[in-house]
Order: structure tokens, then sequence, then C-alpha cells
């Protein structure tokens, strides 16, 4: 591999010692016309450098407030972030991010589109073109280096963003329902193809999605959300085999989590449903 | 999905197969022949009634009059004087009118504090007709060359302004925060993402300002001027020269058009990615 795009923890005590992101008692108020709505309620977690969360939860529950948060892109809230050590008050390069939807930059080719990120942080054309060019090798558009973004389907758009969001190294990447908007088949196609870039950049990965099969899949644990206010329900260890693909999704332990998560769910909204009719 | 496509072509090839496209043919081919005709059987209608008699040709002169008066005026020089004149005020204008106009909106799209001061003032002069300063113009101006440019800018400025402004706010936010994401500085934002988003809108603003310029330019030209294609028809008209009227009308839609072409072309070339 030509591209070291982020070390991995210097050994497995320093990892200990410090969590690659340290979420405490984040709380997130927006101010509406009918006063204060809380959409994160005193949110903790801890992330290992290296390890690759899911956030699952119904849409709105401020799981996507959550990741911009650690982003820097969501300015006030309560609470404590640390990336890597220090405090989040804005975006930082050592923190990549792939939204939703793929935001490439039009008038961009694909090439110059990843090779962004490096030239913004200084490096030459030569290099950034380097870069990118690996990156594209790794997600599989070579042929489309240099394409414009509006001559690619979704999924393919998708591979840009997540390659461009890599070409920075970052540490930790964010990853905010990035499939959600792909079919079914390029979804799990994406799915695979994120599970092994995984295992070749080693960072750590914060993704978020309402899809639970999607969460199993491709994480180490999942955290499952409930909606108004979103609070942490519950912590499921995902203890499948690496390298993973698509496929465990047949597998005895994975039908075993997922009904785990699935409970989780179930009890939540029966007690959210009982509330809006007790009110 | 590559193949879905190729299938849905050949079903779409298969049924034009079954007789759609001989018709279709026919018709585009009578379509091809009736749109040459449509000037040449225009022209010679006209002829015939400018010389049945039943309108006065003196008024209404025939389009080989109109010929000889343009031939006339090729010839005589004034031609080249009056399009250099008239090209002269339309590209001038055209261009300090969009430079500053591309320059405030993106001021007024960019920073609120510039659009709160200056969009009030815009929206209330932008919808008066330019053609109604012509007389403070005459005032301020005179009959110089000044005056007339400040016709031509002062239309195509206001279009220009409000497509820009537009455009700067109409960037993708989504693309701001991946811009910001990547390290793009805030400062650095506007060369890299904004100016770049809102470009379409631009050059949408800048081609409505094109026939913009030339409405302006009759009423610049008609206020007073010793030299220009709608200065001559206005001579001509109080010489009752019916055909260098008409012959400077032709002149003025044929210059516009190209005009409008020729920008249509660049158009195309600047908005690279589509």
């Amino acid at each position: 591999m030509k591209l070291a795009l982020a070390s991995a923890p210097a050994s497995v005590e320093s990892a200990r010692k410090q969590p690659a992101i340290q979420v405490s008692n984040l709380s997130i108020v927006f101010d509406t016309r009918r006063g204060q709505t809380i959409a994160v309620d005193r949110v903790s977690f801890d992330v290992a450098p290296g390890e690759f969360i899911c956030i699952v939860g119904p849409s709105g529950c401020g799981k996507s407030t959550v990741l911009n948060t650690i982003a820097g892109l969501e300015v006030p809230f309560e609470g404590d972030i640390l990336v890597e050590g220090s405090r989040v008050y804005s975006p930082r390069p050592d923190v990549g991010m792939v939204f939703q939807q793929p935001h490439l930059f039009p008038w961009k080719s694909v090439r110059r589109n990843i090779a962004h990120g490096p030239r913004m942080l200084g490096k030459s054309r030569t290099e950034a073109n380097a870069i990118a060019d690996d990156l594209i090798a790794m997600v599989g558009l070579k042929r489309f280096a240099d394409a414009y973004p509006n001559t690619l389907s979704g999924g393919m758009q998708q591979r840009v963003a997540i390659a461009r969001a890599l070409a920075n190294q970052p540490r930790v990447l964010l990853m905010d329902e990035p499939f959600g908007a792909l079919d079914a088949q390029t979804r799990a196609v994406m799915q695979d193809n994120l599970l092994e870039l995984r295992d070749r950049i080693k960072a750590t990965i914060v993704f978020v999605t309402h899809d639970i099969d999607e969460a199993i899949v491709l994480a180490d644990r999942v955290l499952i959300m409930s909606a108004g206010p979103g609070r942490i329900l519950r912590e499921v260890a995902v203890k499948l085999p690496r390298p993973r693909s698509n496929s465990v999704m047949v597998e005895p332990t994975y039908l075993s989590l997922k009904k785990d998560c699935l409970d989780v769910i179930r009890a939540e909204g029966l007690r959210a449903f009982n509330q809006s009719d007790a009110s | 999905m590559q193949e879905g496509t190729s299938a849905r072509q050949e079903i779409a090839l298969r049924t034009d197969g079954r007789g759609r496209r001989p018709d279709s043919a026919r018709l585009r081919r009578l379509n091809i022949l009736v749109g040459a005709l449509s000037l040449p059987l225009f022209i010679g209608l006209w002829e015939l009634v400018s010389r049945s008699g039943a309108v006065n040709m003196v008024l209404f002169p025939p389009p080989t009059v109109v010929a000889a008066a343009v031939l006339e005026w090729i010839r005589s020089g004034q031609f080249l004087g009056d399009l250099l004149a008239s090209l002269f005020r339309v590209t001038t204008g055209f261009i300090v009118g969009g430079l500053l106009g591309i320059l405030l909106g993106i001021l007024t799209g960019q920073f609120p504090v510039v659009s709160s001061l200056l969009s009030p003032l815009f929206h209330i002069l932008r919808p008066i007709p330019p053609i109604a300063f012509v007389p403070i113009v005459i005032l301020w101006f005179g009959l110089s060359e000044a005056g007339k440019l400040f016709l031509v800018v002062w239309g195509v400025f206001f279009t220009v302004w409000l497509s820009t402004h537009i455009g700067v706010q109409k960037v993708d936010r989504g693309l701001i925060r991946a811009a910001l994401m990547l390290g793009t500085p805030r400062r650095q934002m506007l060369q890299e993402i904004v100016l770049l988003g809102a470009l379409p809108y631009i050059v949408v603003g800048l081609r409505t300002a094109v026939s913009i310029s030339f409405y302006t330019l009759v009423a610049a030209e008609l206020a007073g001027a010793f030299a220009g294609i709608v200065y001559r028809i206005e001579i001509a008209q109080q010489n009752l020269q019916t055909g260098q009227v008409m012959g400077g009308l032709a002149a003025l839609g044929l210059i516009s058009f190209a005009a409008d072409r020729l920008f249509s072309a660049l158009a195309e070339r600047t908005v690279w990615w589509r």
C-alpha cells in the first residue's frame, strides 16, 4: 500500500489511555418558535482508536446532530467533546466527513475533487494528484479519474466522496447515512467496499444510519438512540469476525444480535407510543 | 444498469421500426422545407403588396428599395461608422455594467450587512425602465458619449447584479460544509466554492443583459447622437427615407441576433462542467 492513511495506535496501552473520541454529557438545545427543543440529551460515549461504531436511531433522534457536533459543524452545545485528546470548536482536517449527499464540487473532475483537501492543506498539485490517484484506485474508479461528478452514478459519486474525505488522512472518519440515498443493491456493494477499505485505512469511524442491518454488518459496536430527546438507549457489541462482508447477515450470531437490537427498539417504540397516548 | 439502458434503447428502436419512424421523418423533411421557404415567401409577399398600389410605396417601400438603401448606406461609408459607434456603446456599457453587477452581486450575496445596505435601494431603482432616465441623463451629460454609456451600464447592471446576488445566495450549503471539512479556509471559500457555484446564474444574467444592452442603446441614441445605427434610423425617418429606416431596423436585428448567438456559445464554454 502506497498510502499510510492513518497510523494505527502505537500500542494497545496508549490506546486504552486515550480514546479517539470522547463525548461526555453532550446536550444540544434548539431554539424554535414554540420555545426550546432538546435535540440531544446528555449523550456520552467513547470510541477507541481504530474502532468502527454505528449510531442507529429513528429519523429526528439527533444522531446526525451528534455527528455534526463531533465534526465541529454544529456550534452551540453543552458538554464536552474531545477528538484525539483536544476539544472541537470548528472543522479540522484530521476529522473527515462523508455526508448523505455526496456534495462533490460539480466543476471539478473526480481527481480534482479528491485532491482538493490536500491542496487546501498546502500540498503541491503534483503531490495532491498523486494522493488522489492512489485513492481513485482504492475505490475502483480509475476509468473515471477525469470525469465530472454529474456523469457518475449515485454510488460512484459516494465512492468519490469517501475517497475525498480520506485524502487528508483523517484519524477520524464521520459518515452521516452515506448510503441512505442508494438503492438496495448498490448499498450492499458499498457496504462491502467500505468494510474492505476500512481494513486498509485503520481510521476510527463513526457511522450514522437508521438501518439496523447496515449497522450490525459494519460496526464493532452499535449505539441505539431514541428520539425526542435523543438519548443512547443501549450499546451492543458486535462480535462478528473480521474481515467481514455483507453476507454475515445469514449467520446465527448476526441474527441473535439483530434480535437484541430489535427488542430494544420495540420496547422504546412502545414506551413512546404509550406516552403519546397518555398525554 | 447499462444493460437495462441498452435493452430500453432496443425496444425504442423496434417500435420506431414498426412505422413511427417513416412518418416522423417525412414530417421533419416537410418542416425543413417550410422553414427554408419562410423568408423568401415573406419577402416576396412584401414586394407584391408594396408594389400593388394598395399601400403608399413611400411609407411602405418594397424589399428591393430597402436593399438599395442599405447598399447605398454601406457604400457611403456611413454604415461602418454607425456600426462601430453602436457596437462601442453596447460592448463598453455591457462590460462595465456586467463587471459592476458581478462585483456588487457578490458583495450583497455574500455579506448580509452589504445586502441590508444596498438591496432596498437596488430593488427600488431596478424596476424603473432605463428609458425613463433619458431626460435626466441629457441634463447631466448633455449629448456626450458618457450619457449613452451611463444608460447602457444602468440597464445591464441591475440584471447582472440580481442574478449574481441570487446565484451567490443559492450556492449549495452542503458544498460549503464539505469544503470546510476538507480544510478550506473561510477566506478562500469565495474563490474556491461561491464564485463557481454562482457562475451558472451569473452567465444567465449576462445573457439576459445582452438584449437589455440593445434596448438601452436604442433609448441612448434616440436621445441625441452623432452616429449610430439607431441615430441613422431617426435621421432617415426625418428625411422620409423609409427604405433606410427599414434597413436600419434589419441591421439592428441582425447585430443583436449575432451578439446573442455569440454570447450563448461563449456561455456554454464558461460553465464547462455541464
